[in-house]
């Protein structure tokens, strides 16, 4: 562990607290969407997902606590310390719940519709959208197209035959075929399945200068 | 919709826009939306009872036990959510200076929330967020805006925005400069996007 190795060294230290707890937060965020993915399409593989989320999300909780017990030499740091673990805290909970949502999947949702009836009427709503042939998204990194900035709709999951790539990384080239689960508003996905359908061409910026 | 369904659909987005501000007040360290999550919790209670309370109602009626166990552990994990905003919350309602790093991480993660403030010549000055489609246009959701001492939290498409106004939004980190942009008047929108 860095902490062991250099005890003194304060950046170290913080960087690696940092780095559990961006990793804590960016879980918590997408852990919940797929939850709900989960219940809509009635899919066990998001659900294996979520649980699988889950145990990291733990391992992290653990982490972040024997870092935090360790940092503590005052009075002072067990205050300011224990303010993040109650933010880690938090975060964890999330996770839980979301848990807990995937596990109502064994009550057959599918056969009361209430459920999907809400989650397509809540306001940001989840949807499926497949990439086209004739769209001119295929083929191009995540990174480049910005998805969510263009349109307001962020893909929390893609399917590609039957692998599933969930929380794609930038990196990611998207695919004639994938099919994107994204979650926003009504009007950010009419216009997300224009592009995806090919209706309309992908919007291309001059570049700015240096 | 019933109001079994109204209510589900509320406490959802509630416990969204709960775990928005929770985060947001946390990296700007700010009481008066730490104070807004917890007043909203208190409505979440109440839904939740009132959720359990029909969800029972209606498996006396038609027998459908599966579907009230649905609903009522739904609403249970969804009221988890809430509390976990809350949790988080509660850290700044204490009074306690956050610790530095938890707001860069904050500041490092997926989706961050971030402040701009509405200038004068901007398009968004005396609109609506259903006319912007701020969403859509710039990839970042308004949490809430402070207009003055007042919030509005969880503004709706007919909410207005105007000159002065900060508004609250969470987004992915490379809509923040054409937010920026847009609210202070340097970038104006085309007339397809508000279309």
């Amino acid at each position: 562990m860095p902490f062991f190795d250099s005890p003194d060294d304060e950046e170290d230290e913080h960087l690696t607290v940092r780095e559990l707890l961006t990793e804590m937060k960016d879980i918590s965020e997408v852990i919940v969407d797929l939850a709900y993915a989960a219940l809509l399409f009635d899919s066990q593989e998001i659900g294996a997902e979520v649980h699988h989320l889950g145990s990291r999300m733990d391992t992290l909780n653990h982490e972040i606590k024997i870092r935090m017990m360790l940092a503590s030499r005052t009075k002072q740091d067990a205050v300011q310390l224990s303010v993040l673990l109650q933010v880690a805290e938090g975060a964890a909970a999330m996770s839980k719940a979301a848990g807990d949502i995937v596990d109502l999947l064994e009550l057959n949702p599918k056969g009361s519709p209430i459920v999907s009836l809400v989650l397509k009427e809540a306001e940001e709503k989840i949807r499926l959208q497949t990439l086209s042939e004739q769209s001119d998204m295929k083929g191009k990194t995540l990174e480049s197209l910005s998805v969510e900035t263009e349109t307001g709709m962020r893909i929390i999951a893609i399917k590609r035959g039957i692998r599933w790539i969930y929380d794609p990384e930038k990196e990611v080239t998207l695919k004639e075929g994938d099919v994107l689960v994204v979650r926003g508003t009504e009007d950010g996905f009419e216009r997300l399945r224009r592009f995806a359908t090919g209706m309309e061409k992908w919007p291309v910026y001059p570049q700015e200068g240096p | 919709m019933g109001p079994l369904e109204e209510m589900l659909l509320e406490i959802k987005d509630t416990s969204e826009l709960m775990v928005d501000l929770a985060y947001s007040s946390l990296l700007y360290n700010n009481r008066d939306i730490a104070e807004e999550v917890n007043q909203l919790d208190a409505r979440m209670q109440e839904l939740e009872n009132d959720i359990q309370e029909m969800a029972v109602q209606n498996a006396v009626d038609d027998k459908d036990i599966k579907k009230a166990l649905l609903i009522i552990r739904l609403a249970q994990s969804v009221g988890e959510i809430s509390g976990a905003a809350m949790k988080i919350a509660d850290v700044v309602r204490r009074d306690v200076p956050p610790h530095p790093v938890i707001q860069l991480s904050l500041r490092e993660t997926d989706i961050i929330i971030t402040a701009v403030t509405v200038g004068v010549t901007s398009d968004l000055a005396g609109a609506t967020l259903g006319k912007i489609k701020l969403a859509t246009n710039t990839g970042m959701y308004a949490i809430a805006i402070r207009r003055g001492r007042r919030y509005i939290y969880g503004p709706d498409q007919y909410t207005m925005m105007m000159e002065g106004d900060t508004l609250y939004v969470r987004g992915p980190e490379d809509g923040e400069q054409y937010l920026r942009d847009l609210a202070n008047g340097t970038v104006h929108l085309e007339p397809k996007d508000l279309k």
